[in-house]
């Protein structure tokens, strides 16, 4: 009976770490001594433009890279203390998956099915339909754990150093999120992506494909953790925000079934959340054989999700923070 | 006998207090929102993809099941095991965690009576959110035409019986492995993908079905099906009900037999 134990005896690969710690240590060393006695920059607050221009130009960059390798390291050192966590993160999704397949098999192989719903009839374009699913899923669900984690640092005290470091507040629950996503969901892209190509149910209408539906999954799914991240840190009680966002999500975003079958009010609602429109797009683009012209106004929405989501996260940093400097309690109202 | 009877008791009550001073809401709908939503999905389904109508080769493996029936009786037996594995499983780690298992090894109380008062509690709790969910059934219009309550009830038995023989087990791995988290959702995931919860398990591939015969809330679930789906007498169902038993005695005495060196273990690692 050898279970693993809190203190692994195979640590995570060093390679990886000795790489990220390199990328953050070399992030904390400020590329000029002068970049020490600078005060920290504020959210909101724009530095007076400075003479060399040309290092301007690449700070905000490289300050963001630092937050993002440090935030990356951290999330790797909190989430793979173990190595079972791996094998967890691959064989939930797929165990879920085909439990759901097999759940909805009954209904779609009905004689009455195929009428309504087309994909239905073939048991691989369901599949393929359920797997868009679960790897979207797999992508916001991620923020939604790395947002509840976050809100740990507010109870074990972290979180004052955080808004003390010199890292832009923004920045900063841009890279958890970010930092979130690629620890969990790499291995399952990989994955569903080869069994994909292998099972021979994507229909497509070009290679150019691939890249769009990535960032339409990326892009929105690192706002949406933006935002979260933001609400967290403002918020007492993250556990009902896991319960509220758990299931209710795939239920109303659509992803173990299609949009039309929701009634009217759980699709407005669905509506609201980026993991229906980047739905919506992949399963356009990988299972419907859209082009660009049929893609662009679901993409369109997307991006102006993304900046409204991006736009309330920033909000609600700033007016937390306002708040926390007069009151001294971390609260958004 | 006596003697074990007050630890139980005592058990019970303990937790009892405890948690109804801080009930642990947003867990408990959290878990109710899994049954909630599993029936959800297959409704509208149902009603919008399948027109009403389902495949012929599920009524043909269920015997003429009707499909909503079906998933309401699964997910209840679902959230019954879940809640009642996160419960009764994770006693020995929580008590680890909160300080307390050194205490508990000390005390002059066994091990079996302090888990089936645990059980006992959790037994309470689940029948009320379960009860919540059957309600969430009957709102949707899923009825039992046929239920014959003397088999019902064996059901009932057989599933607590498996679902506590497993959590002694589970619980054991649990204070070895000193966390809860990945043994139990894969847990939680194999039983709702090999025991028959939401489809009949005959869908899966023949190793997956020698699997899920190895978990005793498969046999269980099958006799809470025939009571409550096709109003089967307790007769028709013995051959699963004792399946369901005899497998439970095995985990039960595994569990037993690995508790003591998993307590040893979990305390030597924690000085």
């Amino acid at each position: 009976m050898t279970g693993p134990s809190t203190r692994p005896a195979h640590p995570a690969p060093p390679s990886v770490e000795l790489l990220l710690l390199a990328a953050a240590d070399r992030g904390a060393r400020p590329p000029h001594p002068v970049g020490r006695t600078l005060p920290p920059p504020r959210p909101g607050t724009r530095r007076p433009p400075r003479p060399d221009g040309d290092r301007l130009a690449t700070r905000p960059l490289r300050h963001a890279g630092k937050v993002f390798a440090a935030e990356a390291l951290k999330q790797h050192r909190t989430l793979f203390g173990q190595p079972l966590v791996l094998a967890s993160m691959l064989v939930w999704p797929v165990l879920q998956l085909a439990a759901t397949y097999y759940t909805l098999h009954p209904i779609a192989a009905g004689s009455a099915a195929a009428a309504r719903w087309p994909l239905a009839a073939d048991p691989a374009k369901l599949l393929g339909f359920l797997a868009t699913g679960a790897l979207a899923w797999a992508f916001f669900f991620s923020l939604v754990q790395s947002a509840w984690n976050f809100a740990y640092e507010r109870t074990t005290g972290t979180l004052e150093l955080l808004f003390l470091s010199p890292a832009d507040r923004l920045v900063l629950m841009l890279a958890n999120g970010a930092g979130a996503l690629l620890q969990n969901a790499w291995l399952l892209t990989c994955f569903l992506g080869a069994a994909a190509f292998g099972f021979g149910s994507l229909d497509v209408a070009g290679p150019w494909v691939y890249p769009v539906v990535l960032l339409a999954l990326l892009l929105p799914a690192v706002a949406w953790g933006a935002l979260l991240n933001s609400l967290m840190v403002f918020s007492r009680d993250s556990t009902f925000v896991y319960t509220v966002l758990d299931d209710p999500m795939w239920f109303v975003a659509g992803v173990r079934l299609p949009v039309f079958a929701l009634p009217g009010v759980l699709r407005m609602l669905g509506a609201a959340l980026p993991l229906t429109g980047s739905l919506a797009v992949v399963r356009g683009a990988l299972l419907e054989r859209e082009g660009f012209g049929e893609l662009a106004p679901g993409l369109g929405r997307l991006a102006v999700l993304c900046v409204l989501l991006l736009a309330c996260a920033a909000l609600a940093l700033r007016l937390g923070e306002a708040r926390a400097q007069r009151t001294g309690g971390l609260r958004l109202s | 006998m006596g003697e074990q009877m007050s630890v139980a008791w005592a058990t019970l009550r303990r937790t009892w207090t405890m948690t109804f001073r801080a009930y642990p809401w947003s867990y408990a709908v959290g878990c109710l929102l899994i049954g909630v939503f599993t029936l959800g999905l297959s409704y509208l389904g149902l009603h919008a993809i399948g027109g009403g109508s389902v495949a012929e080769d599920f009524t043909a493996r269920t015997g003429g099941a009707d499909y909503l029936g079906y998933i309401a009786i699964g997910a209840a037996g679902y959230m019954f095991t879940v809640r009642m594995l996160l419960w009764s499983s994770k006693a020995l780690i929580t008590e680890q965690r909160q300080g307390t298992l050194g205490a508990l090894l000390i005390a002059p109380a066994g091990r079996l009576p302090y888990l089936l008062g645990f059980t006992g509690f959790a037994l309470l709790n689940t029948a009320v959110e379960v009860g919540l969910l059957g309600g969430f059934a009957a709102v949707l219009g899923v009825t039992l035409p046929a239920w014959h309550p003397l088999a019902a009830l064996a059901g009932l038995l057989a599933l607590s019986a498996a679902v506590f023989a497993v959590a002694v087990l589970l619980g054991a791995l649990m204070i070895v492995a000193g966390e809860a988290h990945i043994s139990q959702n894969t847990v939680f995931l194999a039983v709702s993908l090999l025991c028959g919860i939401t489809f009949p398990n005959s869908y899966l591939p023949v190793p997956a079905r020698w699997l899920a015969e190895l978990l005793p809330v498969t046999s269980a679930m099958d006799v809470l099906r025939g009571a409550l789906g096709r109003g089967q007498p307790l007769t028709e169902l013995t051959a699963r009900l004792v399946t369901c038993l005899a497998l439970s005695l095995g985990y039960l005495l595994l569990g037993l037999r690995l508790l003591p060196a998993a307590e040893r273990r979990a305390a030597e690692r924690s000085f």
